[in-house]
């Protein structure tokens, strides 16, 4: 049976700093798998692998059987796969709504020519995706600040909107770069609860988390990454327990 | 009057250039130096043919417009392709090749002498004699041009060019394509100029390449910096200001020779002025 | 015969505009910036020798007093405003912007102050002629230019790789956020590059006009040539810069057996299409 999302021997470098090493996994459908690893182990350079800004030197990335390589970034989210920053990268001048609609896939009167000459095609268009992109705004609980300007949410609001950005490309498997960090306990909590409610909703998550708690709570599936190379996966109580992979997260071997 | 007239449609042409400016440069973001060549263009062709005798003023407006815009893609498409930087030698590129082709093309556009006797517009069978119908026809353009930037700008490809301007690379991983965003807003400035163009030729009844050089160019943007990026209130008020710059300079005794040049560097001083000190000019958003 | 001639025209004048590229490539290498004021700062020195001679000073004191006009010049851009808007966080457009309101200001000042029209230096000993194979003249202000670019550019490469300061430049270009950790203070770099870069451009900025005359609105093409080289010989290679400078001129020049003269800035367009569409980085680009 093909992998729902398969790395395979892949090679990253930046002038003479080895990036990802070799590095293969595999991400199952409808799970919930996390990333996890010391810094600069190269876990956002396999999102930027994956999604197609970064072109690994060697190795490939398949998505349902389908090979990514030499995908473009709007191939690839096309395809399904879409992903957060871990520095949000929000439209900060625009409102909540308005950075979810922009994220949704096409739209009329995104070009000029059906702006112009079709306006009220668009306009009525444009209602609809507007609902639709309240409806994601509520599923991720921030509908009271929809008409917000983004550089007016707390942060744990603005984490909440990049899911909601992600959730607006329609993808099937989405990448999220650090959603915790940063959150105090009560948001995180929420976040979580977000997290689970996505996955019962069919979607498949790859995470990127350094907080263990978030980890153990949520993961179906642990990917512990090291120097740009897969050391161990397995289930949370088997990773996180593991005493040497402690030490090397914790400052061992760096 | 005359001279009232002259200033309403001078700045009517010139806030269709505004718009075509703030398009390119304010909202797409792209450091363009060629404007006042496509403006260029769009003169000669609607001259030629009113001149020829081989259509009428729409028409030709269309074309010249038609022109642009693809005279505009393909200046910008290769280019933004590599990079922004890129696209800076290119509309230099550009601007001193359209000043080269205007002044020795002498078949084609009267050379460095013009082209002088250009028609009125004629709009359905009717010439368009009297000035005070001419300047009319420049404001409705003016009006419709507004009217395009606002409906543009409202619709989801105005939010997208917002969102260009934010973060690029966020919306290049929501899956849209940024190349494709800003070639089509250059494609829609090329229009504005193209028709700006046709409305010139047939208003002054008389073009030269002066008129179309890096100098022009430079006081384009002037307009959209002292205006305002990236809003149609500073698409609208740039022009009318610094169109009405010469007339004041008249007050102040400065010697012909030296007047070209004293407004040149007096649009340098804006520019650098604004830059330092208010780059969202008198009515726009910060660039 | 005219081919040679021309050949050898294309020589001196590529020399002229590859310390043009090479100076304007350092700046863009270091601060990133696309400093489109080089060409007023080119235009203004031969002005300034040009003043300095016409006040009875001997050639050398001219071309010191130049010099120091230009350094002075660069350096007051970078300091006064690339330096602020970069404290305020501009954006790229901002500072390009801001550079051609400069290079307006410099340009038109000069033509409010010289007029416009052309100017040409009175140097009895520049005009000497040398007769080489006998077919090819040349004058002794063209020897003079490829002898001191070739020279400058010698000069350049030898700063760059063997002085500390130039050492220091080149990391400051490749990583300016590791330099700032390593205490290299990036600021300060920026100036001394300008100072630097101005500096050099005087030499074609006084060469050429000794050769062709003086005109205020006369830099952009220059610059325009030089840039291209810069891309085509690939950002950040000094050699690169300065070779393709001499090769696009050449073209340039051999083209005017075909085109007329008006056409030129077409050719040097059409070879920048070329590398555009098909070898963007340029032939040497340096390693990152």
């Amino acid at each position: 049976m093909t992998a729902y999302l398969q790395a395979s021997g892949v090679d990253v470098s930046f002038g003479g700093l080895k990036a990802l090493n070799d590095c293969g996994f595999t991400v199952q459908q409808g799970k919930i798998t996390c990333l996890v690893g010391p810094n600069g182990a190269g876990k956002t350079t396999i999102f930027n692998v994956i999604t197609g800004f970064l072109r690994p030197g060697a190795g490939s990335v398949s998505f349902k059987g389908q090979t990514l390589d030499g995908w473009k970034p709007q191939a690839i989210v096309a395809a399904g796969i879409a992903r957060t920053f871990q520095n949000l990268r929000l439209f900060v001048d625009l409102t909540a709504v308005d950075n979810v609609l922009a994220s949704m896939p096409a739209q009329t009167g995104e070009e000029p020519v059906a702006a112009i000459f079709r306006p009220f095609h668009v306009a009525s268009a444009q209602r609809r995706r507007r609902e639709e992109a309240l409806a994601i705004l509520n599923r991720v609980g921030l509908i009271e600040r929809a008409n917000d300007f983004t550089r007016n949410l707390s942060y744990g609001e603005q984490k909440l909107l990049t899911i909601a950005r992600v959730l607006a490309t329609g993808a099937e498997l989405i990448l999220l770069d650090e959603p915790a960090s940063g959150l105090s306990a009560g948001a995180l909590d929420g976040v979580m609860a977000l997290l689970r409610r996505l996955q019962d909703d069919g979607k498949t998550l790859l995470v990127v988390e350094h907080n263990t708690r978030v980890v153990q709570q949520i993961a179906d599936d642990v990917l512990f990454l090291h120097q740009g190379h897969l050391m161990a996966q397995g289930t949370p109580e088997a990773i996180v327990n593991d005493p040497a992979l402690a030490e090397i997260y914790f400052g061992g071997t760096i | 009057m005359d001279f009232w007239f002259s200033y309403i449609a001078l700045a009517s042409i010139y806030v269709l250039l505004g718009l075509s400016t703030n398009l390119l440069v304010g909202i797409a973001g792209i450091f363009s130096v060629s404007q006042a060549a496509v403006f260029g263009v769009g003169a000669y062709i609607v001259a030629f043919f009113l001149m020829n005798d081989t259509m009428s003023f729409l028409p030709a407006l269309a074309i010249a417009a038609l022109c642009c815009v693809g005279l505009n893609i393909l200046v910008t498409l290769p280019a933004l392709r590599v990079s922004g930087d890129y696209f800076v030698v290119t509309s230099f590129g550009i601007q001193l090749l359209a000043t080269a082709v205007f002044t020795n093309w002498t078949d084609g556009t009267g050379g460095a002498n013009g082209l002088p006797g250009i028609p009125p517009p004629d709009l359905a069978g009717k010439a368009l004699e009297s000035s005070g119908e001419v300047v009319t026809l420049c404001v409705a353009g003016m009006g419709l041009g507004c009217l395009i930037f606002w409906l543009v700008m409202r619709a989801p490809f105005g939010r997208l060019l917002r969102a260009i301007r934010e973060d690029e690379l966020a919306v290049a991983a929501a899956g849209k394509s940024v190349l494709r965003a800003k070639v089509s807003a250059a494609a829609l400035a090329g229009a504005f100029a193209g028709t700006a163009g046709g409305l010139y030729a047939t208003f002054l009844s008389f073009i030269d390449p002066s008129s179309f050089d890096l100098d022009s160019s430079i006081l384009l943007l002037t307009m959209v910096v002292v205006g305002g990026a990236r809003t149609l209130a500073g698409s609208i008020l740039g022009p009318f200001l610094l169109l009405a710059l010469p007339q004041i300079l008249t007050l102040v005794d400065i010697p012909t020779t030296v007047a070209a040049a004293a407004r040149q560097l007096i649009y340098g001083v804006l520019l650098i002025a604004f830059m330092l000190f208010r780059p969202q000019g008198l009515a726009g958003e910060k660039l | 015969m005219l081919a040679l001639q021309l050949l050898c025209n294309g020589i001196v004048t590529g020399c002229a505009l590859g310390i043009v590229a090479v100076s304007f490539s350092l700046v863009y290498a270091t601060t990133k910036i696309f400093h489109v004021a080089h060409a007023g700062v080119y235009t203004m020195s031969g002005y300034v020798a040009w003043s300095l001679l016409r006040h009875g000073f001997p050639a050398p004191i001219a071309f010191v007093g130049a010099i120091a006009a230009a350094t002075a010049l660069g350096a007051l851009i970078q300091a006064l405003l690339y330096a602020r808007l970069e404290k305020r966080r501009a954006t790229h457009l901002v500072v390009l912007i801001a550079s051609l309101g400069t290079l307006a200001v410099i340009q038109n000042i000069l033509a409010a102050v010289y007029t416009a029209n052309i100017l040409r230096f009175e140097l009895p000993w520049g005009t000497r002629v040398f007769l080489l194979g006998g077919n090819v003249r040349l004058t002794m202000t063209q020897i003079l230019t490829v002898l001191l670019n070739v020279a400058a550019y010698g000069g350049v490469m030898w700063f760059s790789h063997g002085t500390i300061l130039g050492k220091q430049i080149r990391a400051v270009a490749s990583n300016p956020f590791l330099a700032e950790i390593v205490r290299l203070q990036p600021r300060r770099v920026h100036i001394y590059v300008m100072a630097i870069a101005s500096a050099l451009v005087c030499l074609p900025g006084i060469l050429v006009p000794l050769d062709f005359g003086l005109q205020p609105y006369n830099g952009v093409t220059p610059l325009l040539t030089a840039t291209i080289a810069m891309i085509a010989g690939g950002v950040g290679s000094i050699t690169g810069a300065f070779v393709l400078a001499i090769v696009i001129t050449e073209l340039q020049n051999m083209s005017l057996l075909f085109i007329p003269g008006e056409w030129s800035i077409g050719v040097t367009f059409f070879i920048f299409v070329i590398f555009m569409l098909f070898r963007p980085t340029g032939l040497f680009a340096a390693a990152r």
